[in-house]
């Protein structure tokens, strides 16, 4: 479902942003996701919010993940995709 | 090559207001074109995972942010149904108490038997009714219990939707086309009564003609190339953060200096808790239950909730904290907090801050910029005021209580840890904005506002506005249904006709009294 050439849903998110925040928030998520670059973006709490927010967010809709905690995003768009198409919804 | 569409009515958005006016009017006989800037949204592809629907049905991927302290995201929603696309369903009348408001500062007349049938006739449109107590969800049953012990007052939401079996992602694409959105209630009604729907139409400017309306000037997506549309009248729906911006841009609205002024939002945030039951908040209908008990202070709470991956995103804890959290997920509730603000903010685009405003060379290159896209993008400039900061700081703390009271093991606020909410400063809070409002506001008189009561633009002839731009004043709860009767009731206005419903016909409806009743000459 992701466009060509993006590697995962984060990306799309992040490709999906207004042009000033993209170019940001890719640098901060490279950042956030090493080691190092965490530490160094305690310093700055409220960019490393929204790097944590974002790598949390990508992290925790893993199927795998996500489905032992309890949600099944590909079994609730199927059961809704389903019953939509028996009662003949838009 | 430049297309050339000849209608009697031009409606620029599909979404609460505009959807809605472009089926009433094309039912009523009107010729109209309905233009859309985003796409119409396969509900095949609705995968109920976060970022993906993020991605897809939000503007800019939900991080439309304001410019202020502290900095808000804002989310809207991007194709046909707008933002009620997006939404979690809610739906109220407008309070009484705003209507008296309304009359008394901003002079606005209204008949209240008239809206009254508008609002019936929407809702019955969209399908609203109180949420079955079955699918409400255990985050909901949290909630209540905790209101019921400390006597608070509290109820289940009214939702538009039909058919619903609670799958938990209102926000991001129903999956059963259970919440009737305008986008697949008005639109395809439209359609079927001969609308043209155009998607992927960016409008670029509305032009006049002899002080009066002429037509509209888009590009479209595709290829598609430039587009007119010629009409009697247009309708303006795109929102109350991008219509400004239009009406600024095509050198209207202006002269009353408050055109993109008087920005309205419900500053929310929420507040998560470990329980000891079984929550399992990614099940049943997110937003389904509501405690009112301080809605006359601003404070209303609404339930909130979603799959894992929006839950890590918005859970208030870092490193370790979250991660254990989170292995407690099923265990997890989330209660929101929604403040009907004081603060006043304001909308800008470098479009409408050079319309016509610089002679010579600069005035031509910076118009140049404004037409371009980033020339057009709104800047949202908002700050939260004294009183605003208080209510959130009340509110915290009282929905603390709500959740100890309902059992709750740990309670997670969203501040800084070590942060009492009554110490909690601007910076400290987690915010986001709903239900912008009042950038266009309504106002009998010319000099202080936007539209007049019948939501023509003061001084030109042929333009309307019909979206939440127009709704002078903060709500206190969501306002899709507020904005769906206004459309509603200036559909009729345009027509020349009563609204349908118990008591029309009776001299209260649009045509009788006003002196702002457009008639549309239909084709016979």
């Amino acid at each position: 479902m992701h466009p060509e050439g993006v590697r995962s849903a984060l990306e799309s998110f992040v490709a999906a942003s207004p042009g000033p925040q993209r170019a940001g928030l890719r640098v901060l998520l490279a950042i956030g996701r090493r080691p190092r670059g965490a530490a160094l973006l305690s310093r700055m709490p409220a960019l490393a919010q929204v790097a944590r927010s974002l790598l949390a967010m990508e992290r925790y809709d893993q199927p795998a993940l996500a489905s032992a905690l309890g949600f099944d995003a590909e079994q609730t768009a199927g059961r809704g995709r389903a019953l939509r198409h028996a009662e003949g919804r838009p | 090559m430049t297309r050339s569409l000849h209608c009697d009515v031009c409606v620029v958005g599909a979404g609460a207001g505009g959807a809605v006016l472009a089926a009433e009017l094309a039912e009523g006989g009107a010729r109209v074109v309905l233009l859309e800037q985003g796409p119409y949204h396969d509900a095949d592809r609705f995968s109920a995972r976060v970022p993906e629907m993020l991605a897809d049905l939000y503007r800019d991927a939900g991080q439309t942010i304001t410019l202020g302290n502290p900095p808000i995201v804002m989310p809207l929603g991007s194709g046909l149904g707008g933002t009620t696309l997006v939404n979690s369903g809610t739906c109220f009348r407008t309070p009484d108490s705003v209507l008296a408001t309304w009359r008394e500062q901003f002079d606005l007349q209204i008949d209240e038997r008239e809206l009254d049938r508008c609002f019936a006739r929407v809702e019955e449109a969209i399908s609203v009714g109180e949420v079955d107590a079955r699918l409400a969800g255990r985050n909901a049953a949290v909630a209540r219990r905790g209101a019921e012990r400390l006597g608070w007052s509290h109820g289940y939401l009214r939702r538009n939707a039909k058919g619903c079996v609670g799958s938990g992602v209102c926000a991001f694409g129903c999956p059963t086309s259970a919440k009737q959105h305008t986008g697949i209630t008005y639109v395809p009604r439209a359609r079927e009564a001969g609308a043209e729907v155009i998607t992927g139409a960016t409008v670029q400017r509305i032009a006049l003609r002899g002080g009066r309306f002429s037509h509209v000037e888009a590009t479209t997506a595709d290829g598609g190339g430039a587009l007119e549309v010629h009409a009697e009248h247009v309708v303006l729906a795109a929102g109350t953060v991008h219509t400004p911006g239009l009406l600024a841009g095509s050198g209207l609205g202006l002269s009353c200096g408050q055109l993109g002024r008087n920005l309205s939002v419900h500053p929310a945030t929420a507040v998560f808790a470990l329980m000891d039951e079984r929550v399992d908040m990614g099940h049943g209908v997110p937003q389904s239950f509501y405690v009112d008990e301080f809605a006359d202070e601003g404070i209303m709470f609404e339930g909130i909730a979603g799959p894992p991956s929006y839950a890590a995103m918005s859970l208030p804890l870092s490193g370790e904290r979250h991660a254990q959290a989170m292995e407690r997920y099923p265990y997890l509730a989330q209660f929101g907090l929604m403040v009907s603000d004081s603060s006043r903010g304001s909308v800008h685009t470098l479009a409408g801050a050079t319309a016509g405003r610089l002679p010579g060379v600069a005035g031509r290159a910076l118009s140049r910029i404004g037409k371009a896209p980033i020339g057009q993008a709104p800047l949202i400039r908002y700050d939260l005021d004294d009183a605003d900061l208080t209510r959130f700081r009340t509110g915290l703390r009282r929905l603390q209580e709500l959740f100890e009271a309902a059992g709750a093991r740990e309670v997670y606020l969203p501040l800084p840890e070590g942060v009492a909410p009554e110490r909690a400063g601007r910076g400290d809070l987690r915010l986001m904005a709903f239900h912008p409002l009042g950038t266009a506001r309504a106002h009998a008189r010319a000099g202080e506002g936007v539209v007049d009561g019948d939501l023509a633009l003061h001084g030109v002839e042929g333009v309307h506005v019909a979206d939440g731009s127009v709704v002078p004043s903060s709500l206190g709860v969501n306002p899709q249904l507020t904005i769906m009767a206004l459309a509603t009731r200036l559909a009729f206005h345009l027509l020349g006709a009563d609204v349908p419903g118990a008591g029309s016909g009776s001299g209260a409806g649009a045509g009788s009294g006003s002196e702002h009743v457009v008639e549309i000459h239909c084709p016979s």
